[in-house]
């Protein structure tokens, strides 16, 4: 018991604290690619200072909904990084259903911020919420046959047991049903954390933006949970990609030495999937509204191939 | 032994680079650029010289090293090349403009990669076991519907040159159904069919080029009409 309270608390603490980080050192990464000089890898932490100590205008025509969605955000988004494993293969949580309890939460968290976007009936606002709805309709499948490939071969929805039976077969991420499935949640990724060829996370612009027209309204506190909302569900695709596909350094107990491999081994993934992100989001540029579909499209007949493949090969 | 003498890594890294060339080849389907086309299939088929060094490797069969080493001159370096070239000549208009759209393609090549498994099932032997003699035999349904793939490519496009990157893709198949199946047929044979590949591009490279001199433009459905 006790020790379950220990890990969900070093895990939320490492959760809360990484996740800004991981955001800067992407942007960081982007910028020096870009040979720009870039705010640093600790701005991320000085925005949620500055948006947290300031007040906040709350629109005339609001309702509670506009009040609950960032706590909602935040929350399912804190309480879904509990559930996967992150440095030990046992996870601190699991909860009903494993990665579906993880994918579903995910999606109440964005469904109350499409109607924080609705609510206050401004126009940016709708146009904001109708274009996340849209993607994510579309990137919700091809995430969901990735991750059933997954579970399939480890015969569990649970993800600390899809760890633990990843750990076992060492060369099991050279099979193409994992690299398949690897590519096409690493396309629902850059769709869901609105990365470029999808979304321009550093633009306001009014033709293209989607996160962004969602919480304009938002400022304040409000908005600095829905941002580090925002950067735990960006912190926990990432997870979810090279914990299940790439388990190397993961402990399967509770010794320092071994916990301390896996920080510095998740680390190192983490810091090279983010050069991974950034590389996709400097070489490519944002493609049309009308294509994403295109894009997510290819991820999803891949999650397909990928299920396909584990039953032939 | 080490790990990169067991036919299992072998095994593996074939099939993984055979799933790699499926994925290039729905990107294929997926792309609009001419260009990324392009490259696209040179990056497909320096996968495939690479599946063909591996089964060299495990079977000491120096032939298909030669395969290899043709792929990458033939298919990787000078097709590329000529076709790009040829299209700064020709002033193409960029975008690949398919009959039916980009995600019902992407879907219909994912049915036919499923048909490719189904066909291919049935000559899957996984009891017999890994050894050197057998490596590969599972990319026969990565082969069939690559095949399939490049002929429904074919069909979809309008322009004469994204037909003809078409067809290499669709040569593509073939070679990895017969490196797989066979560890390469004879040279003699090996040599002919690129020979042949070599000639045809270029036929067809000139065949593009006049097409778009008397027609202005090289889409195929306008040679319905009779010139003069």
């Amino acid at each position: 018991m006790i020790a379950t309270v220990v890990s969900i608390a070093l895990q939320l603490s490492l959760v809360l604290l990484l996740s800004p980080l991981v955001s800067g050192i992407i942007k960081t990464l982007k910028a020096r690619l870009q040979t720009r000089r870039g705010p640093g890898i600790l701005q991320p932490y000085r925005e949620l200072h500055k948006l947290l100590r300031k007040g906040m205008v709350i629109p005339e025509s609001a309702s509670w909904i506009f009040s609950a969605a960032p706590i909602v955000v935040f929350s399912t988004a804190a309480l879904v990084s509990l559930m996967i494993p992150m440095i030990s293969a046992a996870a601190p949580l699991s909860l009903f259903g494993g990665v579906l309890a993880v994918v579903y939460l995910l999606g109440l968290g964005r469904f109350f911020l499409a109607l924080g976007g609705l609510d206050t009936g401004t126009p940016f606002g709708g146009l904001g919420s109708s274009r996340e709805m849209t993607i994510s309709a579309l990137a919700e499948p091809a995430m969901m046959l990735a991750i059933f490939t997954v579970a399939l071969s480890a015969n569990s929805t649970n993800l600390s047991e899809v760890a633990h039976s990843a750990i076992g077969q060492s060369w099991r991420f050279l099979a193409p049903s994992q690299v398949l499935a690897f590519a096409a949640l690493f396309i629902v990724l850059i769709a869901e954390t609105g990365r470029i060829p999808v979304d321009n996370p550093a633009t306001h612009l009014e033709l293209t933006m989607i996160h962004e027209a969602m919480i304009l309204e938002y400022s304040g506190p409000y908005l600095a949970l829905i941002e580090w909302g925002a950067w735990i569900k960006q912190l926990i695709l990432m997870t979810l990609l090279i914990n299940t596909f790439y388990p190397f350094g993961l402990s399967t107990d509770m010794g320092l030495l071994n916990l301390a491999t896996g920080c510095a081994s998740y680390l190192l993934k983490l810091l090279f999937l983010s050069a991974l992100v950034v590389l996709v989001e400097t070489t490519n540029a944002k493609i049309r509204l009308f294509r994403v579909p295109e894009l997510l499209a290819v991820a999803f007949v891949l999650g397909a191939l990928a299920l396909i493949s584990t039953f032939l090969f | 032994m080490h790990f990169y003498q067991d036919p299992q890594f072998g095994e593996r890294m074939i099939t993984l680079m055979a799933a790699l060339v499926l994925v290039l080849q729905i990107a294929m389907v997926a792309q609009r650029w001419l260009v990324t086309n392009i490259r696209v299939f040179a990056a497909q088929s320096f996968l495939l010289a690479g599946i063909a060094t591996t089964i060299a490797y495990f079977n000491n069969a120096p032939h298909i090293y030669f395969v290899a080493v043709l792929t990458i001159v033939v298919k990787v370096i000078f097709l590329p090349v000529l076709m790009e070239r040829l299209v700064v000549k020709i002033e193409l208009r960029q975008e690949i403009k398919p009959l039916i759209n980009v995600p019902l393609s992407v879907l219909i090549s994912g049915a036919l990669t499923i048909l490719g498994y189904v066909v291919a099932e049935s000559f899957y032997h996984p009891e017999a076991g890994t050894t050197p003699a057998t490596l590969g035999h599972n990319t026969l349904a990565v082969a069939i519907a690559l095949f399939l793939i490049g002929f429904f490519m074919m069909l979809n496009r309008r322009k004469a040159l994204t037909q003809v990157i078409a067809l290499l893709s669709l040569e593509n198949g073939l070679f990895l159904a017969a490196i797989s199946l066979t560890y390469g047929m004879p040279l003699v044979v090996e040599l002919g069919v690129f020979f042949d590949l070599l000639v045809a591009s270029m036929v067809l490279g000139i065949l593009v080029y006049r097409i778009r001199e008397t027609f202005d433009s090289v889409d195929v459905s306008k040679l319905r009409r009779l010139r003069g």
